[in-house]
């Protein structure tokens, strides 16, 4: 085992399942989701034995091979505690949108193996410890997502794609252009990630204008207002399974792109424009809050208290920037919260699909009194609510908490209103849950049946993280502190 | 201007350029004597033989006649990336021309086409500038016309005269460069003291003739209704070969012109501006997929230009040359799924469920050509995006990053006609035949694998 490439194998098993899949030409459903229920599975396993294999602080399991060496471009990757966190939720979220998607009966070879390219994607861009590489796997999820949104999705799904693609395609073209001013301005030139965290070479305007190109990419990837408007279409026109991976793992491109590179890389910048950053995700936090308050949809509602919440975790990140001597709390509850918020939105999507597939509408006023209906569904929604809006003992309590107390130490008039966002997402899933619910059920038609096995098989893992980590978030905690410690933020 | 050595080695340097010649004229004569499929061995054989001779010597850096043909990088690349496509589209030609009449000649004409490109990239002197100028437009005029239809002599028309006049306004502003510095050479224009306003009007000149065969904004007005008309096989090449070739030859000369009399970079920055944006706009309102590419040939002539803006940066000729060659793949590839599939967006409408492979190499192309990685487009592109950063030209960089962006809005169209059309529509095209496939089979490869290939360019 010591002498495995665990990294190189977690980011191309699923690209080989997706290959595999295409040599075979089938589109015969059984067939294809086994294949990638068990490529998703084989993945898990992978990045687990990445964590047991341990990660101390540094960029650890290091995988290297020449590529380019006259333009300092290799392919170049590794894993530290800010990475590993959103590995394993990476892996983990394939897994459970490829177990709910096996009903898919609409081309579902091709479905399966989009779904898998998108995971070595996503699974690459947490892994690249180059620039170039880096930047190979963030475009491509881009690929996969729009073929699945417009492909799979509802409706309006092939403008809402093509929004999607745009909008982010600007932001990440922004991305190619700092990621050049950061290789030219290093000596030597070189895309290695590891240099250029170990020095960052930007001083004065120009590291001003590469922070401005980092942060426009990564607002609109994370999203923060004004750069969420591609979100709530994108969001609500998904499958399902395009939904949980939109919101579980692509938005946590933005934040890790905060961390990695904004913050790492830009150091002084970010220092220099935090409280404008920290001003942006205060106002986004509570403009997410407001206009999920005002939803109708449900499945819309779910899409904006990711805007919410994508606040919160920018908010940490940037009281990290302010933050030189002093404690870690808010990067740490940052990749805290992006860990939570991957579980907790994607767990209420995925009862929202399922809500959806037995009411045919997501009309909030359309539905209600559905806990007598389906009190399994019902029970595991509120749950996962009560966890979206901040309940103690459950996933996004340790997080938020972490980055209000590291948000109170910079800036406490900052952190005072940011809780307002707390207070409203409340108000919005009790208003919620009593709509769709609670109450008269409504006189339509509704197949009897409550969650089924294979959505439980998918839902059920989530709510036990939810619980776990809202319970015991050290085991997470202390690899990403281990790598603080590294970085200088103790 | 000492002699680069004896007659006899001046041959040896420029001896991938006398193959392609013997070609061109071994082609003539097959065509005389009707054999039509000698023809097109002829070609294929005498283009590959030529690749392999440049492949060879790669290292070899010298200039010969004198000084006035230079034997460098951008001559070996011009070889190895023009030959091959021009046998590709003598292959495209094959499936799409067989039995017509003169059926020959076109592999006759591809070449000498392809030859003045190679002058061309080659050129170490004004005259052989216009000698490659004049032997790919001529004989693109006569392929452009080959359909002898209303629409391919309206095409073949308009780019006679808007070739003649700017080739003639070509010749005339080099006339003035001779005169100030007495000399045909391209390197004698780093004299210093050489008059500023005549340097400039030299150059605007120079821009003029190379930017029509090149389809460069503003002098592309021929494009969309030439390659409309052309056989489709016809459009491939006369929107690759003679573009690469104009490109390096204006490579050549900015190498040689220093910048300090006249800000040319700085008109050549404007000009990749207005050639973008105008090419994707005009993309975005097309139906017909050939007048599509057309426009977006304009548009990728103005990434051509981002290497020249800061050519003597050490990145910018081997950006120049892995942007050529991924160009080369991609639009070559996409003719020829054109040329396959049909000429108008409702052709293509469900093609990638009718057609799997088909659609997804026409997705990869299309793809390539907005600059998506791991594509051969992006990689070209990031280079070309570097070499203007490197230049001090980051705004040149930030609009072109803009137009990517536009441009998917182009390509997509095509990509949702594939995938996402309602259904209905065409029946599926018939399995392509075995010179399509080569091509795309040929153009994927290249566009696939290029990223990886890219560190054999420096």
């Amino acid at each position: 085992m010591p002498h495995i490439p665990l990294l190189s194998v977690s980011i191309f098993l699923p690209l080989l399942g997706a290959l595999v899949l295409l040599v075979l030409r089938t589109q015969g459903r059984v067939l294809a989701f086994a294949l990638g229920i068990g490529t998703t599975a084989l993945t898990v396993v992978a990045t687990a034995l990445i964590w047991m294999r341990g990660v101390p602080g540094g960029f650890a399991q290091v995988e290297e091979l020449r590529w380019i060496p006259s333009l300092g471009a290799a392919y170049r990757v590794g894993v530290d505690g800010i990475s590993l966190p959103l590995v394993l939720l990476t892996a983990l979220l394939f897994l459970v949108a490829m177990i709910y998607s096996a009903k898919v009966t609409d081309q579902p070879g091709s479905f399966v193996a989009l779904l898998l390219l998108l995971e070595t994607a996503c699974l690459g861009s947490f892994l690249a410890l180059d620039l170039l590489l880096f930047y190979v796997f963030f475009e491509l999820t881009l690929v996969g997502m729009y073929f699945i949104i417009a492909g799979w999705g509802h409706e309006g799904s092939k403008k809402a794609a093509l929004t999607f693609f745009i909008y982010t395609l600007v932001g990440s073209l922004f991305l190619l252009l700092a990621f050049l001013a950061l290789y030219l301005n290093a000596a030597p030139h070189t895309f290695d990630m590891r240099v250029l965290l170990a020095h960052p070479p930007l001083t004065g305007t120009a590291a001003a204008l590469t922070f401005w190109g980092l942060f426009l990419a990564f607002a609109i990837k994370t999203p923060l207002f004004p750069f969420h408007t591609w979100l709530p279409a994108a969001h609500t026109e998904a499958p399902t399974a395009g939904s949980v991976i939109l919101a579980g793992v692509m938005l946590k491109l933005g934040g890790y792109g905060f961390i990695r590179f904004s913050l790492q890389m830009t150091p002084d910048a970010f220092r220099q424009f935090a409280p404008y950053v920290m001003g942006l995700a205060l106002f986004s936090a509570l403009y997410g809050a407001l206009a999920a308050l005002g939803q109708t949809d449900i499945k819309r509602l779910v899409a904006y208290t990711s805007v919410n919440h994508m606040g919160y975790m920018v908010f940490g990140v940037g009281a990290a920037a302010l933050t030189t001597t002093g404690s870690a709390f808010g990067l740490d509850g940052a990749v805290l919260q992006m860990v939570s918020h991957g579980i907790v939105t994607s767990c209420l999507f995925l009862l929202v699909g399922a809500l959806q597939d037995r009411t045919k509408t997501r009309e909030m006023d359309q539905l209600g009194g559905l806990a007598q209906a389906y009190p399994l569904l019902s029970g595991l929604f509120m749950l996962a609510a009560f966890a979206s809006l901040g309940l103690p003992a459950l996933a996004h309590f340790p997080a938020e908490f972490q980055i209000f107390l590291g948000g109170y130490e910079v800036a406490p008039v900052m952190t005072a209103l940011l809780l307002l966002g707390l207070l409203i997402t409340t108000a919005l899933y009790l208003r919620a849950i009593q709509r769709v619910f609670l109450g008269e059920a409504p006189t339509m038609a509704l197949p009897p049946a409550d969650l089924s096995g294979r959505e439980l098989w998918a839902i059920v893992p989530l709510i036990i993280l939810i619980v776990g980590l809202g319970l015991y978030p050290e085991a997470l905690l202390r690899v990403i502190h281990a790598t603080q410690q590294v970085l200088g933020h103790e | 201007m000492s002699s680069g050595g004896s007659m006899a080695q001046d041959l040896r340097l420029v001896l991938p350029q006398l193959i392609v010649l013997l070609t061109a004229m071994l082609a003539l004569v097959a065509e005389m004597l009707r054999w039509r499929r000698a023809g097109l061995t002829t070609v294929a054989v005498g283009l590959g033989a030529a690749t392999v001779v440049s492949a060879g010597r790669l290292a070899v850096h010298a200039t010969a006649f004198s000084g006035t043909f230079r034997v460098d990088l951008l001559n070996h690349w011009s070889v190895l990336i023009l030959c091959p496509t021009a046998v590709l589209c003598c292959l495209l030609a094959r499936q799409e021309l067989r039995g017509t009449p003169r059926e020959g000649t076109v592999y006759s004409l591809l070449c000498f086409g392809t030859l003045g490109a190679l002058v061309l990239a080659g050129s170490g002197d004004m005259m052989l500038l216009v000698l490659g100028l004049l032997m790919t437009s001529l004989s693109g005029f006569a392929l452009a016309a080959y359909a002898k239809t209303e629409a391919g002599t309206e095409g073949a028309l308009k780019y006679f005269i808007y070739g003649t006049v700017t080739t003639a306004i070509l010749i005339f502003g080099l006339s003035y460069w001779v005169g100030i510095t007495g000399s045909t050479l391209l390197s004698a224009l780093g004299q210093p003291n050489l008059p500023a306003p005549l340097l400039a009007f030299g150059f605007v000149a120079l821009l003029t003739g190379l930017g029509y065969a090149a389809s460069l904004f503003p002098f592309h007005f021929w494009t969309p209704d030439t390659l409309e008309g052309a056989p489709v096989s016809v459009a491939a090449y006369l929107s690759v070969v003679p573009k690469i070739g104009a490109f390096f030859g204006l490579a050549q000369v900015c190498r040689s012109l220093p910048s300090t009399a006249v800000d040319w970079p700085l008109v050549l920055a404007l000009l990749a501006v207005a050639s973008m944006t105008f090419g994707n706009v005009l993309a975005l309102r097309q139906t017909n997929v050939v007048r599509l590419l057309a426009y977006s040939t304009v548009t990728q002539a103005g990434y051509f230009l981002l290497p020249l803006v800061g050519v003597r940066g050490a990145m910018a000729l081997p950006a120049l040359v892995v942007f050529a060659a991924a160009y080369a793949a991609m639009n070559t590839g996409a003719f020829a799924i054109v040329l396959h599939t049909g000429r108008t967006l409702a052709d293509f409408k469900r093609l990638g469920t009718t057609r799997i492979f088909t659609g997804l190499a026409m997705t990869v192309f299309l793809f390539s050509l907005v600059g998506i990685p791991p594509l051969a487009g992006f990689t070209g592109k990031l280079l070309l995006f570097e070499s203007a950063m490197a230049a001090g030209y980051t705004w040149l960089a930030v609009v072109a990053v803009l137009n990517s962006a536009l441009a998917l809005a182009v390509y997509s169209r095509v990509i949702v006609a594939m995938y996402f059309a309602a259904p209905g529509g065409p029946a599926a095209p018939p399995a392509p035949a075995w010179e399509i496939r080569t091509v795309v089979g040929a153009c994927l490869l290249a566009t696939l694998g290029l990223t990886l290939a890219a560190q054999f360019f420096f």
